[in-house]
């Protein structure tokens, strides 16, 4: 009696606790869980149909409750967080033995569902977007072989979540492996409810411009990397898969493009990458020229952007960055708003306030058509995150601009470079080119 | 990332910006030290002329004219001129007068009067080559004409653009083989190389067309010393394997189209006197014949004409010892420097030259029979 006082002490708080006797064969059992994980009259009657096919008289309570569930001791400290995880304890008080049982669950959680951040085409749609077991139950369809392992680890001290850890026994370069192991086992006390938290676990750089992971909702994506040798990280709760280390190819490369054609598969990888080169290096161009260097321009050309420079009152650097700041404005709020609000703000972002931008004269007909070049280049990329990277890059090749001119901008490839080939991820070099995948016999 | 930091990565964090920032700001407060080019003008505040034309005034100073196309809708070319003693002067001058800033980057043609080209135009040329401004890529061009003329004829006539001249001389719009086409740079080197001479394009406003071209004017040091026809131009041209493709070629029977050129040279020095044998190879296409001459009659007068037009440019360029073909260079391995240094008193005139042309006609125009 002791423990079922001391239990509704600690659930005090909590609406959803409950705590009924019911008869299982000539016993007289206190059911503990809670009610929005539990769906209570199924497991009741679940549990009354597999006793009633036992022999009565010879089972003792101990027995019976090990038939049904497991055996846990009968302590707060054990039954608690068998309750919080969703399972019901089944408690005989005469004998005094317990025993944790796996309940018909309250349904949660949804069907699978289609992606909502990565759009396929030709491709498989469903997405991880569910909870974390459903998720790898996905990917275990799209990565059949034996090899594939799931550890599971408990982080957290407060909040403790599920982080599960796939990779491939006979592909995963084991040094990776043991570092990543390591690193979770040291941080296992940290609490991991997001992305930034994760990457302090893993010890990466927590201000660098480059995304220290690869995000996927696409398990045929994940399942891809598995088999490249990379680790998949999955968190309770969190709908992504995510991979470990993250690559500059990862920015042009998607498991979707083998469903191609192959000379279409690496024109729209060039695409691609001609697209980076594009979001990162044209509005510093635009600025170079106009102010810097114009004698680089053909006479033809420097003559007609100077007339549609005629009465714009800023210098381009200015100009350019005011464009660029409302794209921006326009992307984060597109993005923040419902979908049925964010149309209205294209409306109002693309044509209203463009073509009055150009009429007020505050900036050039040219700048329209740089910016929207940019913005547009600046998403063939694979992965969002890949994309605000690109988008912080161009900054610095304006400012550079705005200063030097074509020098300057060749000095901020140039550095932007060396910042690429600083980073590493995981200890692999970010810039480091299928040659680490070359387990995959496709390379890439 | 040593292990103390992995452990405490929220002890690290705040202290790994601050010194990011400290780091940013200190480079932003170097900017304004380094050389950066803070008085960068856009290039709706600059001038971009085009043509630059340069004559001489009675009191013997320069006149400067500016083509300057212009970049709004209501006119299509502007001309600004002024007087001074040095070009630069000049265009300080105009520059301080006009409300954009004149910048010669994209300046494409000089064009000298006849009178400064005959009187020598060395100060001209070093003072393009030391005002960095200027492309050494410049075209340059001679008027026939009075520049004030040439210039108020060219405004009245650019109405819808104000780029003819420059597209008059610009390889994929206007050009042909019978101009010559010769940059700053070339004009340098003629001043100051003794092999090398150049042939410029004179050119003046024409009667239908806005531009004619009366022929070439060659250039020894820097100095008109002579003239030749468009004819001899496009002999030269060719010498020089400008003129490979898209040249016609007029004579009695046929008008035929060279497609390709290639020259052998062979030369030697006997007793102090220079030989040279050239071979031209030309292959040509027939492009229209009058009455039906063979071929074998077609190769041999075109032969015959292309030898005699260049001879005799050989022999107007030998008498005023400007080497407009660039002759000496294939001596340079029998001379001394400073024998080269002679070439043009001492060598040139007594050079022994004879070009043989060897034509093949590749096809008939398409055409079965001649």
């Amino acid at each position: 009696m002791e423990l079922k006082e001391r239990l509704a002490a600690y659930f005090d708080g909590n609406a959803d606790y409950f705590n009924v006797d019911i008869r299982l064969l000539q016993y007289q059992v206190q059911m503990i869980g809670l009610d929005s994980l539990v769906d209570l009259p199924q497991s009741i009657a679940s549990l009354q149909t597999q006793t009633s096919n036992l022999d009565h008289a010879s089972l003792q309570p101990a027995a019976l409750l090990n038939i049904l569930g497991k055996l846990v001791e009968p302590k707060l400290e054990a039954i608690v967080p068998d309750i919080m995880k969703g399972n019901l304890i089944l408690f005989e008080p005469k004998s005094g033995t317990c025993s944790s049982v796996l309940p018909i669950p309250k349904n949660v959680t949804r069907s699978v569902t289609s992606p909502e951040t990565e759009n396929t085409l030709y491709g498989a749609s469903s997405a991880f977007q569910e909870d974390v077991d459903t998720n790898i139950g996905i990917l275990r369809k799209q990565c059949s072989g034996a090899s594939m392992q799931v550890e599971t680890y408990k982080v957290g001290k407060h909040h403790p979540r599920s982080l599960f850890l796939i990779y491939q026994e006979d592909r995963v370069d084991s040094r990776l492996l043991r570092s990543v192991q390591a690193k979770i086992k040291e941080g296992q006390d940290q609490e991991v409810h997001h992305i930034q938290q994760l990457g302090n676990m893993l010890g990466m750089n927590p201000w660098s411009f480059l995304p220290s992971f690869n995000m996927t909702e696409l398990p045929q994506n994940a399942a891809h990397s598995l088999q490249q040798g990379k680790i998949v990280c999955m968190i309770d709760r969190y709908p992504f898969a995510i991979i470990l280390p993250s690559h500059i190819m990862d920015m042009f490369r998607l498991k979707d493009d083998y469903n191609y054609a192959l000379p279409f598969m690496y024109l729209i990888r060039l695409l691609r990458i001609i697209g980076a080169l594009i979001a990162t290096i044209i509005p510093g161009l635009y600025v170079a020229l106009v102010s810097v260097n114009p004698e680089v321009l053909r006479l033809q050309l420097a003559l007609s952007i100077a007339n549609s420079r005629q009465d714009v009152p800023y210098p381009a650097f200015v100009e350019t960055l005011l464009l660029l700041i409302v794209l921006e404005l326009i992307l984060e709020a597109s993005v923040r708003l419902p979908k049925s609000v964010g149309p209205t703000i294209t409306m109002v972002g693309g044509i209203i306030l463009g073509q009055a931008a150009v009429s007020a004269k505050l900036v050039s007909n040219l700048l329209i058509i740089v910016l929207a070049g940019t913005t547009i280049a600046s998403s063939t990329v694979v992965g969002f995150q890949n994309s605000v990277t690109l988008r912080v890059f161009k900054y610095v090749l304006i400012i550079l601009s705005a200063i030097y001119g074509m020098l300057g901008l060749l000095a901020g490839i140039v550095v932007v470079c060396a910042y690429l080939g600083h980073q590493t991820s995981m200890g692999v070099p970010y810039l480091s080119l299928p040659a680490f995948n070359k387990k995959d016999e496709r390379n890439g | 990332m040593n292990k103390s930091e992995m452990n405490n990565p929220h002890m690290d964090s705040p202290a790994k910006p601050c010194k990011a920032i400290k780091l940013i700001l200190l480079l932003v407060a170097a900017v304004p030290l380094l050389a950066g080019c803070w008085d960068n003008k856009d290039i709706n505040h600059r001038s971009l002329p085009v043509i630059m034309g340069i004559s001489l005034t009675e009191e013997n100073q320069y006149k400067v004219y500016l083509d300057i196309p212009a970049t709004n809708e209501t006119s299509s070319v502007s001309i600004v001129s002024e007087t001074g003693d040095t070009i630069n002067e000049i265009i300080d001058d105009i520059s301080m007068n006009m409300e954009t800033q004149v910048d010669l980057l994209h300046l494409k043609i000089v064009i000298a009067d006849k009178r400064i080209a005959r009187r020598g135009m060395e100060d001209i040329i070093s003072a393009f080559n030391r005002s960095r401004d200027i492309s050494a890529k410049t075209l340059f061009a001679i008027s026939d004409q009075p520049l004030d003329q040439f210039f108020s004829e060219m405004q009245a006539k650019s109405e819808q653009s104000g780029s003819i001249i420059y597209d008059y001389f610009e390889k994929n719009a206007g050009w042909n083989p019978q101009l010559a086409d010769t940059r700053v740079w070339q004009l340098f080197r003629s001043i100051h190389s003794y092999t090398h001479d150049v042939i410029v394009p004179i050119i003046r406003s024409g009667v239908s067309t806005s531009i004619e071209c009366t022929g070439s004017a060659i250039i020894k040091n820097g100095r008109m010393t002579g003239q030749i026809g468009t004819d001899e131009t496009l002999v030269a041209n060719a010498f020089y394997g400008k003129s490979a493709f898209g040249k016609i070629e007029v004579m009695d029977s046929a008008t035929v189209q060279i497609t390709s050129n290639r020259l052998t040279h062979q030369s030697w020095l006997k007793d102090g006197k220079p030989y040279l044998r050239s071979h031209l190879r030309l292959k040509v296409t027939i492009l229209d014949s009058r009455g039906h001459p063979t071929e074998a009659q077609i190769n041999e007068k075109l032969e015959e004409l292309l030898t005699l037009r260049l001879n005799k440019l050989f022999r107007k360029t030998q008498k005023e010892q400007a080497d407009i073909l660039a002759l000496g260079q294939y001596f340079r391995k029998h001379l001394t420097r400073e024998q080269l240094q002679e070439w043009r008193s001492g060598y040139y005139p007594n050079l022994d030259f004879k070009l043989s042309v060897t034509t093949v006609i590749e096809n008939r125009g398409n055409l079965k029979n001649l």
